[in-house]
């Protein structure tokens, strides 16, 4: 298949996340934004990796068209990281608040 | 040495993936076989008793959706980042000869880092149910 | 090489202690010994030449003079601030020997990503320098202001990180080399191949996001306000400083030959920077306040660096990471002490304590960049640099005025400092929490931010080693 389609969909759901992330309000959602823009580019990643795969310049360099393959194993690592931390800072706020609307966080303007 | 994560062929055609799709149609039609399948050919008693959800034979008690202590979002949050880290193992099984005793170390000091983070949530109470 | 092995190894040291030990005074001890022993370490590498834990790296990090006498810097200004700031760090919550150990991990991000020689490291360095930074703004669980900081970082943070990627995303398909290493990304012949424009052009947004450059600074007041203040002043000078630092070698190395397409869009980020950081913090009431702008507003200086990259440049920034990281370590440890943050809280501070007065002075000096103190020779070099390039001299003339703007805001704390009566009868800061010690810490502070101002050669002679 050609490569543009994977780019358009990638793309496609790189700017659904972004979109989320500025319009939806609950700080999970938000969250769950970022984790499809971050899983957008792994899909690419991977479509890239295929595509250097059996280009004849990318055979004849001393680097691998594996390696973002393995770039994409760590963004699942720090997104877990990142999930944890998260999800933590999350629920120590909605202990705090009993909310977790992004809209509240507004009490550090002044 | 060449490590690859996947064995990438040169050319990749489309009777390439034919077992495979085989293999989804095999499933597809044995679930549906054994669905639609137990349903036509099974007994039927409707009672309200049969009717329920099933909880281990324990009375219902209520709704599902209840707020839930924060104990449960702690072992979750700890079962997110210790089950994705194994995603590592993958590579080093597909390179497990290539890499030699080099690789294992990698692997053990790995796995000791794992170990290192578990004890410490360990001594910290993270796991710790009854209070 | 060296550090970030050993500061790993420091952190988890630090995480049991605090899981083993229930002493409240032994982290701070344990944290300056291996920040000292962090300072040893990479200066030995960087004399030596060969690393102790000597890994097969696959060529995966830069080890160069250059970039470990940044480190030194780094390391240095951990060093103080433990030593300056780590009765504050006890004073957060209980959980004290974790803080330390979440600054060794942060220490551990800095040190990758100003060795990184591949994007997957840069990444890498970036995400562990972040990470622990989420945790340690919220630091302080029962106040609602540090839980919203966090929660604003967190998310502000994971967003860039999406959009740092996409940018890597791209670099990696329009690269024909197929190669993450910055060294092997080939430009084209002519104009760039629109893959490889798209993601210079995201990659520029994400790390502008991180070092809270303009238009993508919003984050950052809000978020400096809302940490515990000892944090703030870790985050503001080590890690912006490090944020900074990888995002001139990234740009220099790999997109240096090709500077003519994307100086536009710096341009108009340094001034947008400059204008915003300057004139919003002139309207600043609460100096902690006051000096999250101020640091937006140094930021647009640090990114002349990007902007001229040449020799002069390098030597620029790691002369400005550290004049503006001891500046600012300085005035963040005297304001902790006080009682009160906003700028009358300094009101008689030098007729109270005369030193910390006096320090506090020197250090707002450095800031604006008066003749003499570390900041002069700093926005001096930067400037210079500027000149070098060759290009667009009026942003050079744009950088002065600035400057001399934020003159008006550092001077008001002076003034308060030592013009002014003290507004209430309690005094400015308690004496019982300013300690023999921390006198003569402040003192070196000075002291080396005007031996600095006099002879910036020391720093510079080490980084072309």
């Amino acid at each position: 298949m050609d490569i543009k389609a994977y780019i358009a969909l990638s793309l496609t759901l790189f700017t659904t996340g972004i979109i989320g992330v500025l319009v939806r309000r609950n700080a999970i959602i938000v969250f769950m934004c970022v984790e499809l823009m971050l899983n957008a580019v792994n899909l690419l990643l991977v479509a890239f990796s295929k595509m250097h795969a059996v280009s004849p310049a990318a055979k004849a360099s001393l680097t691998y068209a594996s390696d973002a393959q393995i770039f994409v194993f760590f963004i699942m690592i720090v997104a877990a990281a990142e999930v944890s931390v998260g999800l933590a800072i999350i629920v120590m706020m909605y202990r705090n608040t009993h909310s977790i609307d992004v809209n509240f966080l507004n009490r550090l303007k002044n | 040495m060449d490590f690859f994560f996947l064995q990438v062929q040169a050319q990749n055609s489309a009777e390439n993936y034919f077992p495979i799709v085989i293999q989804i149609l095999f499933a597809i039609g044995l679930l549906t076989l054994m669905i639609f399948g137990s349903d036509l050919l099974g007994p039927k008693r409707k009672t309200a008793d049969k009717l329920q959800n099933f909880e281990s034979g324990i009375e219902i008690k209520g709704n599902a959706r209840q707020p839930i202590a924060i104990k449960y979002f702690l072992v979750a949050i700890l079962f997110v980042l210790f089950d994705v880290e194994v995603i590592f193992f993958y590579p080093y099984a597909i390179n497990f000869r290539a890499l030699k005793w080099e690789g294992f170390l990698a692997v053990v000091l790995f796995v000791s880092s794992f170990l290192a983070g578990f004890i410490y949530i360990f001594k910290k109470g993270a796991l710790k149910w009854e209070e | 090489m060296n550090a970030i092995i050993f500061s790993a190894i420091w952190g988890v040291l630090m995480m049991f202690t605090g899981a083993f030990v229930q002493s409240k005074t032994l982290p701070k001890y344990l944290a300056i010994t291996g920040a000292a022993l962090l300072f040893l370490l990479n200066g030995i590498e960087l004399y030596n030449g060969t690393p102790i834990f000597n890994i097969n790296g696959m060529n995966m990090l830069a080890i160069t003079s250059m970039n470990l006498t940044f480190l030194e810097v780094i390391f240095a200004a951990t060093l103080l601030f433990f030593m300056l700031s780590g009765r504050d760090v006890e004073r957060v919550g209980e959980h004290v020997s974790e803080y330390f150990a979440l600054i060794f991990f942060v220490l551990c991000g800095v040190s990758l990503s100003s060795t990184y020689n591949t994007l997957l490291l840069l990444f890498l360095g970036i995400e562990i320098m972040s990470i622990p930074l989420y945790v340690l703004t919220g630091a302080d669980k029962r106040n609602l202001k540090s839980n919203e900081a966090s929660l604003k970082y967190f998310l502000m943070g994971a967003f860039s990180t999406g959009i740092l990627l996409m940018g890597i995303a791209f670099i990696y398909g329009g690269n024909t080399n197929a190669s993450f290493y910055i060294d092997q990304i080939h430009l084209g012949v002519g104009k760039m191949p629109v893959m490889i424009t798209v993601g210079v052009v995201l990659l520029i947004i994400a790390l502008s996001f991180k070092v809270s450059a303009a238009p993508f600074h919003f984050w950052t007041p809000d978020v400096y306000d809302g940490a515990p203040t000892v944090f703030t002043s870790f985050m503001s000078t080590i890690v912006k400083a490090a944020g900074f630092f990888a995002f001139i070698r990234l740009f220099k190395t790999s997109f240096g030959p090709v500077q003519g397409q994307w100086q536009n869009l710096i341009v108009f980020i340094t001034v947008a920077t400059m204008l915003i950081g300057n004139v919003t913090a002139v309207f600043q009431q609460s100096v902690k306040r006051m000096l999250a702008y101020s640091s937006i507003a140094q930021a647009g200086f640090m990114l002349l660096a990007l902007f001229a990259l040449n020799q002069t440049a390098d030597d620029g920034i790691i002369l400005y990471s550290a004049a503006y990281s001891l500046a600012t370590i300085g005035i963040f440890a005297i304001l902790i002490k006080m009682n009160d943050y906003t700028i009358e809280g300094f009101n008689g501070l030098a007729k109270q304590q005369p030193l910390l007065g006096l320090v506090a002075t020197i250090c707002l000096l450095s800031l604006t960049g008066i003749p003499l103190t570390a900041g002069f020779t700093s926005k001096f070099f930067m400037l210079t640099a500027a000149v070098e390039n060759g290009h667009k001299f009026w942003v050079v003339i744009v950088a002065v005025i600035f400057a001399a703007i934020s003159a008006y805001y550092y001077f008001r704390v002076i003034q308060a400092i030592y013009f002014k009566e003290p507004s209430s009868a309690e005094p400015v800061i308690d004496a019982e929490r300013v300690s023999g010690s921390f006198k003569i810490l402040l003192a070196i502070t000075a002291i080396l931010i005007l031996i600095l101002g006099i002879y910036p050669e020391i720093l510079i002679g080490w980084a072309h080693h």
